[in-house]
């Protein structure tokens, strides 16, 4: 059980790490730094020097070669494959280690997902950078992170953990992680259709509180398959639309937020009302930041990282009012 | 039959009224089961006389001003039903038979909070804040607000945070409630120099401070849920009445028709009922 419980706690370094790696990949816009799947133009790492590239480019002539964007995207694989590899092991050790089913089912079920996660990034590359995909690949990230987190807490056992009674919690924190799980997809949305900049100015919007927005096109989650969606291809008003909803639906998600903290503070789990109000002060920030900065590569990832780590937290608060 | 009629009127019954559904949902929230139906009907009683006692001195002092406004000149006194004197002595009566009831079927505590509250309405607010302040019902509020305070100390014997909170709710309540009405009857108070906030300040004014007491009131609205008192019926419910209750206040701001002032005042009685409502609701079902 202790080795599971350092692999898990492990893995919950990879998956963040891993994560990192995609946002990274997303925002230098190298998302289709390698225009085939699992290789880079064919080689296994990518291609170096001269003679390399120039086989690249022979076989992929309308892909001109660039490595700086082939760098993400290979060292995101290498290290996404790793974490799979690190899955197969938890496997091995929950079966061999341990007699506990949950924690079988779930590792068994974490390696199929990862699988799956797989996939979607293979999906990411053959279709595109079609936005649908692309989001899907960054919840299976969250999902894949949020698994090994379970794990962890189901091996690791905590002693106050199993003290504290937050029962009556229980409808609030499933609002309020619903709400943050919606608000996460308005702010995959916004990355994954480029959105980040469609508003330059906060509070305020191109300099209005109401901007013209096209919500009908913004929100089409049935985008065309086939033209290449780097940079985004939706026009101004549609851009604006899911910008501005992210903004939006960060207030409702501070509103519900306060509401849980306020509870949270009376109720035997004090201490996760800081810790959510901390993330969420530092999440805000760190988007208004984005908005205002013109998007800073190392404040984007640490939006995305933050947003991680909110959800790790609101998942705990409700894995501690609906646990038995 | 009119005499006794008048009589009844003399006690303001739908506010008497209001007030003891307050007072009720205090005494049900202060326990987990009802003891004896008998007890909460003598502490009902009791508070009920203290109360009417309170609203005939009220109707006492101001028989004058009553009589030159509208809303108020068909009470008893302004008609010429009843004598002053007459009304003086059935204050007296009632209000000595509420304190006794209180002093020796209940606890002494709630019956000083009970007269506390008498003295509050009826003297320090109907003789001086009242013509002394435009803050006159934000400060007067406290003796309206104390009903539950009430109900729930003739069960507990003790001032409880959470009975403190359902008056903190009624106190936060009152002044958009009665300054939405002040709105309207405004031409009156103006008439007889009473210095309600409509009159010194202006009617912008005025709606300004009702939308924002609304926003205060939305935020204590809650706390019964935030402090882990009510659940999640409470929570819904409260949300969607003060968000009611901020659109019309709102809406009151922005409107040029007085008609507007009236609806807010009357969605601020249901208002005030219903959330008491919903906090019975959830308190008997959580616990059921």
């Amino acid at each position: 059980m202790n080795q599971i419980k350092n692999l898990s706690l492990f893995g919950i370094c990879m998956a963040f790490v891993v994560i990192a790696l995609g946002a990274w990949t997303r925002l230098v816009d190298a998302g289709l730094g390698c225009p085939d799947w699992p290789g880079c133009y064919g080689f296994v790492v990518f291609p170096i020097n001269e003679a390399e590239i120039a086989i690249a480019e022979s076989r992929y002539p309308t892909f001109p070669y660039d490595i700086n964007k082939a760098i993400p995207e290979v060292v995101h694989r290498y290290f996404a494959a790793a974490l799979g590899l690190l899955a197969i092991f938890l496997v091995y050790l929950s079966f061999r280690k341990t007699n506990d089913k949950s924690i079988q089912g779930w590792s068994c079920f974490l390696l199929i997902f990862i699988c799956l996660q797989g996939t979607f990034g293979y999906l990411t590359v053959s279709l595109k950078l079609l936005p649908i995909i692309v989001t899907i690949h960054l919840f299976g990230g969250f999902t894949t992170l949020l698994l090994l987190y379970f794990i962890y807490l189901k091996s690791r056992n905590f002693e106050i953990f199993n003290q504290i009674n937050i029962s009556n919690l229980k409808v609030i924190s499933g609002i309020a992680l619903a709400v943050l799980i919606f608000q996460i997809f308005l702010g995959v949305w916004t990355s994954t259709n480029y959105a980040s900049l469609a508003c330059a100015d906060f509070p305020t919007c191109q300099g209005s509180y109401l901007p013209d927005m096209d919500f009908k096109n913004g929100f089409n989650l049935n985008q065309e398959v086939g033209p290449n969606y780097l940079y985004g291809l939706l026009d101004n008003p549609a851009r604006v639309a899911i910008h501005y909803s992210h903004r939006i639906s960060a207030l409702l998600v501070t509103f519900i937020f306060l509401i849980l903290m306020s509870r949270l503070w009376f109720s035997e789990a004090a201490p996760l009302a800081s810790t959510l109000g901390i993330l969420l002060l530092t999440q805000i920030t760190l988007g208004i930041i984005n908005v205002v900065y013109v998007l800073p590569l190392y404040v984007a990832i640490a939006h995305n990282l933050v947003a991680a780590c909110l959800l790790l937290a609101t998942f705990t608060v409700n894995y501690l009012a609906w646990k038995k | 039959m009119t005499l006794l009629k008048s009589y009844y009127e003399l006690c303001k019954p739908n506010v008497v009224y209001m007030m003891l559904i307050c007072a009720f949902v205090g005494m049900l929230l202060a326990e987990e089961s009802v003891s004896s139906f008998w007890y909460l009907f003598v502490s009902l009683s009791g508070i009920a006389f203290c109360a009417a006692s309170a609203a005939a001195i009220n109707q006492v002092i101001d028989r004058n001003t009553d009589a030159s406004m509208t809303r108020t000149d068909q009470r008893p006194l302004p008609q010429g039903e009843l004598s002053a004197t007459h009304a003086s002595i059935f204050a007296l009566v009632i209000g000595i038979l509420g304190a006794l009831i209180l002093y020796l079927y209940v606890n002494t505590l709630t019956m000083i909070l009970t007269l506390a509250s008498l003295i509050g309405y009826a003297f320090i607010y109907t003789v001086y804040l009242k013509r002394a302040t435009p803050q006159n019902i934000v400060i007067g509020g406290l003796a309206g607000a104390a009903p539950p305070l009430l109900g729930w100390a003739s069960v507990s014997n003790t001032i409880e945070p959470y009975a403190l909170l359902l008056v903190l709710i009624i106190f936060v309540w009152t002044p958009p409630h009665f300054w939405a009405l002040a709105i309207y009857r405004k031409d009156e108070y103006a008439k007889e120099s009473i210095p309600m906030l409509p009159v010194t300040h202006g009617v912008i004014f005025t709606k300004l401070q009702i939308v924002l007491y609304t926003i205060i009131l939305f935020i204590v609205s809650l706390l019964p849920y935030v402090v882990l008192m009510s659940g999640e019926i409470y929570l819904f419910s409260a949300l969607a009445l003060s968000t009611v209750f901020l659109y019309y206040s709102i809406n009151l701001y922005y409107s040029n028709d007085d008609e507007d002032a009236m609806k807010t005042f009357q969605f601020s009685i249901y208002y005030i009922f219903l959330i008491f409502l919903a906090l019975l609701l959830d308190h008997f079902i959580i616990t059921s």
